[in-house]
């Protein structure tokens, strides 16, 4: 239905998107995930021709739209889009809202185009709204009306951009799901949003667009449950995390346990968790401290948000051998500290260092 | 980290304050080999200001236990709580020190 080649656009000297390619077809619902700025909603304007784009080519059935040629308006009705701030026409009532596109771009006569508005007014339940001004409703009751609006055109695809991040919470379901009735029935989709439940049971597929990209993609089993990349798992799980790099066995313990209260109170970690992780910290550093003068030992602390859980991964330099070998230790005092504050300890030689990742148990 | 030491009849109360750790380790064995090179042998360790403990500081109170032992003196722990206890029974330092509730008890036991 729709193919995106090398998609770009620059805003001046900023590239926002640097080349997007990919086909939409008829039926599917595609849901847009990433984290802010980087481009998800730029991407969605190009494809109605909202920002021009920069390069490359979006074709719809054979018509290569950005053709100096194509009629826009036209364009854009085939694509309608719903926007975070609904953008109603606040002087019309919600009826002429609906019929004033079909009236206008159309040639629908007045008396058709209300039969169909109050359909679809019927549709995203606000019937009995269709004499009242956008100003006498909700957040949650405007967006419905700026969907019905978008289906008053026949749309072949609705684009929606962040459809409820402006709403109140409590608005929020009432949109998503008019949203889910759509995709029922089989209305095409490219959905930029920030609800990932709602991504993840209403899309048939999802792109985690990061750096102007789309940076990764697949079913939503595969995008939530096995992201590849690591951007991608760093922002599925809410990845928070901390990172210093050591270089001598004189570092200075305290200031860094200061670095690690700080992130542990960003992350508002309980104190029993902070006692445990630094700790974990002190054990491991004191393992590693033998190799400091001669090895480079970088040391991550990400916290999943999501999960729950710190894992801590140590890279360091120097030839193939577990730091944490029990062989190597003096006694096994530091050891069954660790062994005892951890879920989980894996040894990896990864790019000629040697890497290792430790789960830190729960805290009950 | 902070030593208080206090004669008693039959031994030296060392109370230790804040972190027994890395840092902080080879302080307390100055301190107490000091105590030692002065002809002390009998000591009760006092836990209970104690915040924080690591490897570091058990290895600690391994070396002065095991100069004790060659001199024929002794050593007992007292107030041993919290997050520092738990690291002890982790090491299985509360079943091969001598531990007690207080420092009187302590005191009491000391032979």
């Amino acid at each position: 239905m729709i193919q995106i080649k090398h998609l770009s656009k620059k805003f001046g000297e900023l590239v926002v998107l640097k080349d997007i390619s990919i086909e939409i077809i008829t039926g599917e619902v595609i849901a847009i995930i990433g984290p802010s700025g980087t481009g998800k909603s730029t991407f969605l304007r190009c494809l109605n021709l909202l920002d021009r784009p920069s390069g490359g080519s979006i074709t719809i059935d054979g018509i290569n739209i950005l053709d100096a040629k194509a009629d826009v308006p036209k364009v854009r009705q085939k694509m309608n889009m719903v926007f975070q701030s609904f953008n109603l026409f606040s002087h019309l009532s919600v009826l002429e809202n609906l019929t004033l596109g079909p009236i206008k771009l159309r040639g629908m006569s007045a008396k058709d185009a209300e039969l169909k508005a109050l359909d679809l007014l019927k549709l995203v339940g606000l019937a009995e709204k269709a004499d009242s001004y956008p100003d006498e409703l909700s957040g949650g009751q405007k967006q419905r009306v700026a969907i019905a609006r978008c289906l008053a055109m026949d749309p072949e695809i609705i684009l929606f951009d962040e459809p409820t991040s402006a709403l109140d919470p409590t608005m929020v379901s009432e949109v998503l799901s008019v949203i889910r009735r759509l995709a029922k029935d089989g209305m095409t989709m490219a959905i930029v949003t920030h609800e990932m439940d709602f991504a993840r049971d209403v899309a048939n597929r999802v792109l985690y667009m990061d750096e102007g990209l789309i940076y990764e993609e697949g079913t939503p089993q595969q995008l939530f449950d096995n992201p590849q990349k690591e951007k991608t798992r760093t922002f599925i799980n809410r990845i928070r995390s901390f990172n210093c790099q050591i270089s001598s066995p004189d570092y200075d313990l305290y200031a860094m346990n200061a670095e690690i209260e700080t992130f542990c109170e960003k992350q508002i970690l309980p104190k029993k968790t902070r006692q445990n992780l630094l700790l974990l910290v002190e054990e491991l550093l004191q393992i590693y401290n033998p190799l400091l003068s001669t090895t480079l030992l970088d040391l991550t602390i990400a916290y999943s948000e999501k999960k729950e859980s710190l894992e801590l991964v140590l890279e360091s330099t120097g030839e193939a051998v577990n730091p944490l070998d029990k062989n190597l230790q003096p006694d096994e005092l530091g050891l069954n500290i660790i062994n005892n504050l951890t879920e989980s300890i894996k040894y990896q030689r990864v790019n000629d260092k040697n890497r290792v990742t430790v789960l830190m148990k729960k805290t009950l | 980290m902070e030593i208080h030491t206090q004669k008693e009849a039959n031994a030296t109360v060392v109370a230790i304050t804040g972190r027994l750790d890395a840092v902080t380790a080879p302080e307390y064995e100055k301190a107490v080999n000091e105590l030692i090179a002065g002809g002390e042998i009998a000591f009760v360790i006092d836990f209970g200001s104690l915040d924080y403990i690591s490897s570091a500081g058990l290895r600690g109170l391994l070396v002065t236990a095991k100069q004790l032992k060659g001199k024929g003196g002794q050593v007992r722990c007292a107030n041993v709580k919290g997050t520092v206890k738990e690291v002890f029974d982790i090491s299985g330092f509360g079943t091969i020190f001598q531990m007690d509730d207080t420092v009187a008890a302590a005191l009491a036991n000391i032979s």
